[in-house]
């Protein structure tokens, strides 16, 4: 059996955050995830806006925390050397009812604080973002959204988390908890842990971990979402654009990334069986109503597409023999509190990745109060990203062609920890570009391959 | 700075080419670089028979090399990162080192790359067991990995047909060849394959979605004049959906005086006899470019 003080359960950017800020206090931290590696859940399909907090309704924790969050991105993506592109957002109306949203929103955002939301006319809209079609009848322009790559962020605060001492446990899932005495003691698939506080990231699973000792209070009902990748030089808008529908249909959002590929997306469909497939009839929807928006889309550039899951979290009460929801609607961030020491974050989502850091702190404040732990004296809140070039052979040998990446920056990635395809992609950027991977995927596997057999 | 009266871009079929034919025009500073560390290209992976003289085709890249003068300079393992608008390019390479070398004209033989996957607008999850013909044939000859059948394949062209005979050879059972077009593409040479492993052409038809979550289990097919569709289980997935010239690195360019392009880059062939001749006509433009400039 090991023995912890803390263990976190869930890898998502939600537990890579809750780690990296408990590593802040003398708490001896254990991050567990049942995946081969860190962020792929929830975390690797999003849109990646890192919110202003205008649609948020004042006096929220999610409107306080949205705006305290933004204003310390470039700190917090300084820090961990992730690329952040404040590009700010137009959230555009095409009719009375959208101007009328934008009105709610403008006065939304000044409540909460937000820096400078300004009400554009249609013309003002057209001026400053030319690919807005010119139907546009309004737009909220708030300066200050961005965009970060949410797996990037998220595989980011694990470096830092590790680095300062919190260790991981991949490919482990957590089948039963007790509590004994001030313990909690962890069964999971590759032994015992015991700790003397939880938290638990879970995702998707949040509910059904905390349900492994409590009774049911909070459950997630997931709807799904679709979206489309565009090559990166694609004809793209400046800004961050958000369609404010006239119709009760979601609206469309188009996102410059941090990566520098346009982001289309996302839908919103009940889930279907598998929460990584997309809907054809979905992205044929969406096509449809992004032209709408932004007329000179170029979808003959489109590299992929992927599908995302919204975790939508609802109060349940027992009813002919089973958990429905109550009808209330939970629009604020949901930290279940069930007992000393246990803390759950359930259905977190949209401004999740926004409020990851956040959130991570304040569960982990939360955390050293209850365990009575002293602050690390010797806390490094910086993460060095993989370097592009070091004096090695290995980084002037290019296999990514597309993105320019080398075999240098591929071996580095595999030290910190990738073992698939995916893990090199989400830690360089490999396979990101117009082929997607075709050139260099056999390349990136047989390195792999090499590393795992001891050969390099 | 090293300076060179033409860089060339690619060793391929093309670039080669280009190098024999500016040599002989007089050229005597020639730089051409590959990625790879032999030359040849694509044809180092095509392990069939058919070019020329009915060789494979690295057999095929050897004769072509046969001739290529000492004169020439050759830098293997090497990637063009940049080159800009002042006619200089940055180079890299594991045993080249960080190179930026000076030129009077750049002669872009960089080949061609697939329709991806991704680009076709194919619903579905995204699970391993989806590839490209042009990763199944490196797979299957520089990798020496077989994909598992059964098999289902995109496009009935030339290269789905060719793979499709590969893949059956190999003792793959491939279940389908699925043609948009109401009418396959390919040569005879490589539509007698269908034929001789009995393997379905699936015309009028399309692939709309796939399936599976970490393996591919199967493809969803539609069939375009009927709307009709049908799922058909397979373990891998061969995209040959068509070819676009490669001009990545030159994207921001434009069209300046002293860039040409050759081989697929310049339009997409089908016979490799073609490739040679437009990369020793352009090979024999660049040179006399120079001699007359000088």
């Amino acid at each position: 059996m090991e023995v912890f003080d803390v263990a976190v359960i869930g890898g998502g950017v939600l537990g890579c955050f809750a780690a990296r800020n408990l590593c802040r206090w003398e708490l001896h931290t254990v991050l567990i995830e049942a995946a081969e590696d860190v962020c792929t859940g929830i975390t690797k399909a999003n849109t990646g806006i890192v919110y202003s907090g205008c649609d948020q309704m004042p006096g929220s924790l999610k409107a306080r925390m949205t705006v305290e969050a933004n204003g310390n991105f470039e700190t917090l993506c300084r820090e961990l050397e992730v690329p952040f592109s404040r590009c700010g957002s137009l959230m555009a109306a095409f009719g009375p009812r959208g101007d009328q949203a934008l009105g709610k929103k403008w006065e939304q955002g000044r409540k909460n604080g937000v820096p400078g939301p300004w009400l554009l006319s249609g013309r003002e809209a057209l001026e400053l973002e030319p690919m807005l079609s010119p139907a546009v009848t309004s737009a909220l322009y708030v300066p200050s959204t961005g965009t970060v790559n949410p797996w990037q962020l998220g595989i980011a605060a694990w470096e830092n988390a590790v680095q300062n001492g919190c260790e991981t446990r991949l490919n482990t899932r957590v089948l039963s908890m007790k509590r004994t005495g001030a313990s909690y003691l962890l069964e999971t698939d590759r032994g015992e842990i015991c700790c003397r506080a939880v938290i638990n990231c879970a995702g998707l699973a949040a509910d059904r971990v905390q349900e492994l000792l409590f009774p049911p209070s909070v459950r997630i009902f997931p709807d799904a979402a679709d979206y489309l990748v565009f090559d990166r030089h694609a004809p793209a808008p400046g800004h961050i654009v958000f369609q404010e529908p006239e119709h009760d249909k979601k609206g469309i959002t188009a996102v410059p990334t941090a990566d520098g590929n346009l982001l289309l997306g996302p839908t919103r469909r009940p889930a279907s069986g598998s929460f990584s497939a997309t809907d054809k009839s979905a992205l044929n929807a969406l096509r449809e109503e992004a032209v709408r928006v932004l007329p000179e889309l170029d979808f003959g550039q489109v590299i992929r597409n992927f599908a995302a899951v919204r975790p939508h979290p609802h109060r349940v009460v027992w009813k002919n023999g089973e958990y429905v929801p109550d009808g209330s609607s939970l629009r604020d961030f949901v930290i279940e509190h069930p007992a000393p020491g246990f803390y759950s974050l359930i259905g977190v989502k949209t401004p999740g990745l926004t409020c990851a850091d956040g959130l991570g702190r304040m569960l982990a404040e939360q955390c050293a109060a209850w365990l009575e732990a002293r602050p690390a004296a010797n806390f490094n809140p910086h993460r060095s990203v993989i370097p592009k070039q070091k004096n090695d052979p290995a980084f002037r040998d290019i296999v990514c062609r597309c993105e320019q990446i080398s075999r240098g920056e591929i071996l580095e990635a595999i030290r910190r920890g990738a073992t698939t395809v995916e893990g090199v992609k989400h830690r360089v950027g490999t396979g990101m570009g117009l082929c997607q991977g075709s050139r260099c995927t056999l390349e990136i596997r047989r390195i792999l391959g090499e590393v795992s057999h001891g050969n390099i | 700075m090293e300076t060179y009266e033409i860089l060339i871009v690619g060793a391929g079929a093309a670039g080669i080419a280009a190098a024999k034919a500016a040599e002989s025009h007089g050229c005597r500073r020639i730089l051409l670089v590959d990625r790879a560390r032999e030359m040849g290209g694509v044809l180092l992976q095509c392990a069939h028979h058919g070019f020329g003289p009915d060789l494979t085709g690295p057999e095929y890249a050897q004769y072509l090399c046969k001739g290529l003068p000492n004169s020439v300079r050759w830098l293997p393992e090497t990637t063009v990162l940049s080159v800009s608008p002042e006619k200089t390019a940055q180079l890299t390479g594991p045993k080249t080192g960080q190179l930026t070398v000076r030129f009077k004209k750049m002669i872009l033989a960089s080949g061609c790359l697939e329709i991806p996957p991704g680009a076709l607008n194919i619903a579905g999850t995204r699970p391993e067991g989806v590839y490209t013909a042009g990763q199944v044939q490196a797979m299957m000859n520089l990798y020496q990995e077989i994909p598992e059948g059964p098999v289902v394949i995109l496009g009935g062209g030339d290269m789905g047909l060719l793979m499709a005979g590969a893949l059956a050879e190999a003792g793959q059972e491939v279940s389908a060849v699925v043609e948009q077009r109401p009418r396959c593409g390919g040569t005879a040479r490589n539509r007698k394959y269908l034929k001789i492993y009995q393997i379905p052409l699936l015309l009028n038809a399309t692939i709309t979605e796939i399936l599976g979550e970490k393996l591919l289990s199967g493809v969803t097919v539609r069939f375009l004049k009927t709307g009709e569709e049908t799922v058909l289980p397979c373990r891998t997935l061969l995209i040959a959906a068509g070819l676009r010239p490669d001009r990545d690195l030159v994207r921001d360019l434009g069209a300046p005086d002293w860039m040409y392009l050759c081989g697929n880059c310049n339009r997409i062939h089908t016979a490799v006899e073609a490739v040679v001749l437009d990369g020793t006509h352009i090979g024999t433009e660049a040179a006399e470019a120079i001699r007359g400039a000088t």
